[in-house]
């Protein structure tokens, strides 16, 4: 495998549904020769497009799943990583970004930036991720790229510079104006796979001028050669370029192509600019984090010969088992070499390492820093780190944020229920904020994440993918109790009527605690309780935490001390203790001030400013509070913390609020005490469900 | 009567100790570790009082509880860098803490840094005054902050008593207190504050502005800086921040008590608190 890292491309395609990214990505495939037919998204052969396989990604306007496509153009490898967009797929988003190292901001010329191409934005943003813009769809009517370009300054913040101008617009477009090496090009063929170079056509010349001086003089604060170049007027295209790519890689200047994927016209530019301006591995600052340090952040070399650290960001169900992507970042991960799969711990050794070539796939012997590649054979879940032994690091956190709400489903029927569990061990293993059990009480299967729209999707990939159509219940929120005061116990258990006699007994406190769900101490000295009981004790205690007795949610941030207690020399054992600790908790808890906890979200509304009253009036009502509102120009961010309970159908009520125009974005931030009212209510819901069981 | 509060404070603190060595003698045992955890677990409005009546800022203004009026116009001075906002955060934890609502205007800063600001100076407080329930504390609190933010061209005094209305008019939130962060105090800044002042004496709100001074300019002859000049009449408190050696000084260049009979007042450059000497 050729090894030259600075013609290795990663990139991501992010845009709005509907903004073309789909035909976009046919087109390079195409042009790339990567496939050999164009087939159009609703096409008439019925065939789709060759990246489009989720249906439900069209219609909900997210990418769900993260895969990789490899193509080739100008002697660059391209990886090319499609970035899931929903801030319900924390981990998701978080995984893939860090795989890619640059990326292509579609927009649509008529549409400009829309809501979706906010957030991609954002989170590119977040990730540090450079990246340039393609302004699709020039050929149709109400086409307008230099409005766009203005929308990408205003609402977004990108200081966007044109990198050409369109040869006649909507039905008349005809082709680009290359304003860095001012020249026009055409695109014949049926396909537009023949490029045609020639100069710029006079009636444009003025306005292409004009253009290129605002390049040079956005480009020329990222190089002083340029700067002087062009006060002495001899600014070369290769000058030129070098100074966009250094505005580009520190994300501070995005250049924009423009062109209609759809009638093949400006793809092959566009992938010059993948190559010529976006980033290659040993140009990003990649870091992983030291587990053993707090999670201290480490920085990566991009040395083949460094111990290795890769991370596995996409699994696939291949012909051969378990396919896993997989990105070298330090190091070189080789055939038959023994690895260390950092959650686990444990050993692995790498069977067959290959490449995605062309159609095929063809096997390689090692995969160098920088380089994307796939393993078989490998039991591993996505998002999992190897790194070489005796050394420690991982790629993403090990804090896996616990569920926050969940979902009881049905299989509709027998098949259903085969597919259903092939689905669920798949995305538990992909996901691993997505969970699932089956409910002691009502013998349901069910289902948890980080959000409703996180729930829904699995269930529609469950349907679509896996032929496993499900009825779903009402979403519950995970509550959880705890206390507020210490609170002694002493607690003796004695049974003497018939059989063997029973005794123990178990004193000391309860009192909250801050750091882990569950701390025991043993405090007990002089032997009043026998050492061999010490572990029943604990044992109950942690038993007794799955249910409180106030709700019977799950106790979390206790801490129980014990210090003294009794023993008999016949009549106490294990289940004595175990019986002891069970009344002595029940006593505790009761005194503690028992509370309810609820999961808090963080919610950011983007909203133009006109409705900015209206949706902090909706926030308002669902209990929420307002930590603060950003004006942005036109648009403005309300930011809030709301209980997980009320933003059930938010976005509905978001939208007929606000005439379709806001979106929001909510996350998980913390468990908060339910206020008083609250948690009658709950009470009251509870014991009328136990009233309609019975 | 400044250092009347503080006193207080400090024999509020040694009684506390007195009260436990007594309640030893008193059962003629030792006080077990029990005890003393029960001493000093304070009632949680106690806490929030005591922090309130500690903070130096009490030695800022006058009798009241509130440095300004209401209706009344603070603004606190100084370069770049010396830490105006982080006294603005002060001045509004303390109104935080008394339960009174505070709306935080930053015209330079978004709501993520704002909220920083926060967390940073309320965890020195906490740690300064080795408060135990700090997230209890900053729980409680929160609710009573509101951050806005706008782009420094777009703000103006309409557009913000039409925000103020959003709030008020579906009762989300009613401010005391607002604070202005990073408003350029420029020759057209008269007419805006004018009005403003018309808005704050309405509602009895206490504003306070950071105000951005330059080493070159030379202050008027009553020691003003030229950007207050033309409106220091709209102001009744105007501190100003003043570096020297290692030290930087809170100087009060007009209303509020800093250097009048007690000891000065700095701003502690590790910790970004107010304390005096």
């Amino acid at each position: 495998m050729k090894s030259d890292i600075q013609k290795v491309r990663n990139i991501g395609i992010s845009a709005h549904i509907d903004s073309g990214k789909t035909t976009i990505t046919e087109r390079v495939l195409y042009y790339t020769k990567r496939i050999h037919a164009i087939h159009d998204v609703k096409g008439k052969d019925g065939v789709g497009a060759t990246m489009d396989s989720m249906e439900l990604e069209k219609e909900r306007g997210i990418t769900i799943a993260s895969a990789a496509t490899f193509c080739q153009w100008q002697g660059h490898d391209i990886n090319i990583i499609d970035t899931p967009g929903h801030v319900d797929f924390t981990i998701e988003v978080e995984r893939s970004l860090r795989v890619l190292d640059g990326a292509v901001l579609v927009l649509c010329a008529v549409g400009g930036v829309q809501s979706q191409s906010v957030t991609v934005d954002q989170q590119m943003k977040r990730y540090k991720v450079p990246c340039i813009a393609f302004i699709n769809k020039c050929d149709r009517s109400g086409a307008n790229p230099s409005r766009v370009i203005g929308q990408l300054k205003e609402k977004l913040g990108h200081n966007a510079v044109a990198m050409q101008i369109p040869i006649g617009l909507e039905a008349d477009l005809e082709g680009v104006a290359d304003l860095a090496a001012m020249k026009a090009i055409y695109f014949d063929g049926d396909k537009g796979e023949d490029i045609r170079i020639e100069e710029i056509p006079e009636e444009l010349l003025p306005e292409a001028l004009e253009k290129r001086e605002e390049l040079i003089d956005a480009a020329s604060m990222f190089s002083d050669e340029l700067m002087e170049a062009a006060l002495e007027e001899a600014v070369t295209e290769e000058l030129l370029i070098s100074a966009i790519r250094k505005g580009t890689l520190t994300r501070e200047l995005t250049p924009v192509f423009m062109g209609s994927a759809y009638k093949n016209k400006g793809v092959q530019p566009l992938l010059d600019g993948v190559t010529r301006l976006l980033p290659c591995p040993s140009d990003v600052e990649n870091r992983a984090l030291d587990p053993e340090n707090d999670e201290a952040e480490v920085i990566l070399t991009a040395n083949p010969e460094d111990p290795m650290v890769a991370l596995a960001f996409k699994l696939e169900d291949g012909q051969y088992g378990q396919l896993t992507y997989i990105r070298v970042y330090q190091g070189t991960l080789s055939k038959g070499a023994t690895v260390i799969n950092a959650r686990t711990r444990k050993k692995v050794r790498i069977g067959r390492v290959a490449r995605m070539h062309a159609s095929q796939m063809e096997e390689i012997d090692n995969i160098p820093a920088g380089y994307i590649g796939a393993l078989f054979g490998i039991d591993c879940a996505s998002g999992d780190t190897f790194v070489s032994p005796r050394t420690n690091l991982t790629m993403t956190s090990m804090y896996v944020p616990e569920p926050v709400i969940s979902l009881a489903i049905v299989p509709k029927d027998n098949k259903a229920e085969i597919n259903m569990s092939k689905a669920l061990t798949r995305f538990t293993k992909e996901d691993p904020t997505f969970k699932t059990y089956v409910s002691e009480e009502t013998g349901d299967t069910v289902i948890s994440g980080m959000g409703e729209l996180h729930l829904e999707v699995y269930v529609e990939r469950m349907r679509r993918e896996y032929d496993a159509p499900v009825t779903t219940g009402m979403p519950r929120v995970a509550y959880r109790e705890t206390i507020t005061k210490r609170a002694e116990f002493n607690y003796t258990h004695k049974k003497q009527t018939g059989g063997a006699g029973q005794f123990g007994r178990v004193a000391g406190y309860i009192e909250p605690c801050t750091e882990g769900d569950f701390t025991f101490e043993n405090k007990v000295t002089g032997g009043s309780i026998p050492t061999q009981f010490i572990p029943a004790c604990e044992k109950s205690f942690k038993g007794c935490l799955k249910k409180g007795s106030k709700m019977e949610f799950p106790v979390t941030g206790v801490k129980i001390v014990i210090n003294d207690g009794a023993s008999h020399a016949v009549d106490s054992s294990e289940m004595a203790f175990k019986a002891a600790a069970r009344g002595a908790f029940r006593e505790g808890y009761a005194k503690a001030g028992p509370v309810i906890h609820e999961p808090i979200m963080k919610v950011v509304v983007e909203t133009p400013t006109e409705f900015q009253g209206s949706v902090m009036g909706s926030l308002n009502q669902r209990r929420g509070m307002i930590v603060g509102s950003q004006d942005e120009g036109p648009m403005c961010v309300i930011e809030a913390q709301v209980p997980l309970s009320e933003m059930f159908g938010y976005s509905t009520v978001l939208r007929s609020l606000t005439q379709g125009k806001a979106q929001f974005t909510m996350e998980f931030s913390g468990y908060k005490q339910v206020p008083k009212t609250v948690e009658e209510e709950l009470i009251r819901k509870a014991a009328e469900e136990k009233k309609n069981v019975a | 009567m400044l250092h009347k509060g503080k006193k207080s404070v400090a024999s509020c603190q040694s009684s506390v100790v007195r009260c436990s060595g007594k309640l030893a003698t008193d059962n003629g045992q030792l006080a077990t570790d029990n005890t003393v955890i029960y001493l000093k677990e304070r009632n949680f409005n106690m806490l929030k009082k005591e922090l309130i009546f500690r903070n130096p800022l009490r030695l800022m203004g006058h009798d009241t509880e509130d440095i300004l009026l209401p209706g009344g116009f603070g603004a606190v001075l100084a370069r770049a860098g010396l830490g105006k906002t982080a006294i603005l955060v002060q001045l509004a934890l303390d109104s935080l803490l008394r339960s009174k609502n505070v709306l935080h205007i930053s015209l330079a800063d978004p709501v993520k840094k704002v909220c920083l600001w926060y967390e940073e100076v309320f965890r020195n407080i906490a740690n300064q005054y080795d408060v135990r329930q700090i997230d209890q504390l900053w729980e409680a609190i929160l609710p009573y902050r509101l951050i806005m933010t706008f782009n420094v061209d777009s703000f103006s005094v309409p557009k913000l008593e039409e925000r103020l209305a959003d709030l008020t008019e579906q009762d989300i939130f009613m401010p005391q207190m607002i604070l202005i962060d990073g408003l350029p105090f420029d020759e057209s800044v008269r007419g805006p504050l004018t009005d403003f002042k018309a808005l704050a004496e309405n509602h009895g709100l206490h504003v306070w502005f950071t105000v951005k001074t330059h080493r070159h300019e030379t202050p008027g002859p009553d020691g003003m800086p030229t950007q207050l000049l033309n409106v220091k009449d709209l102001f009744e408190v105007v501190f100003q921040l003043r570096p020297e050696e290692k030290n930087i000084h809170i100087d009060a260049l007009k209303g509020g008590a800093p250097n009048s009979d007690h000891s000065p007042l700095f701003l502690d450059p590790s910790t970004m608190l107010i304390r005096n000497a």
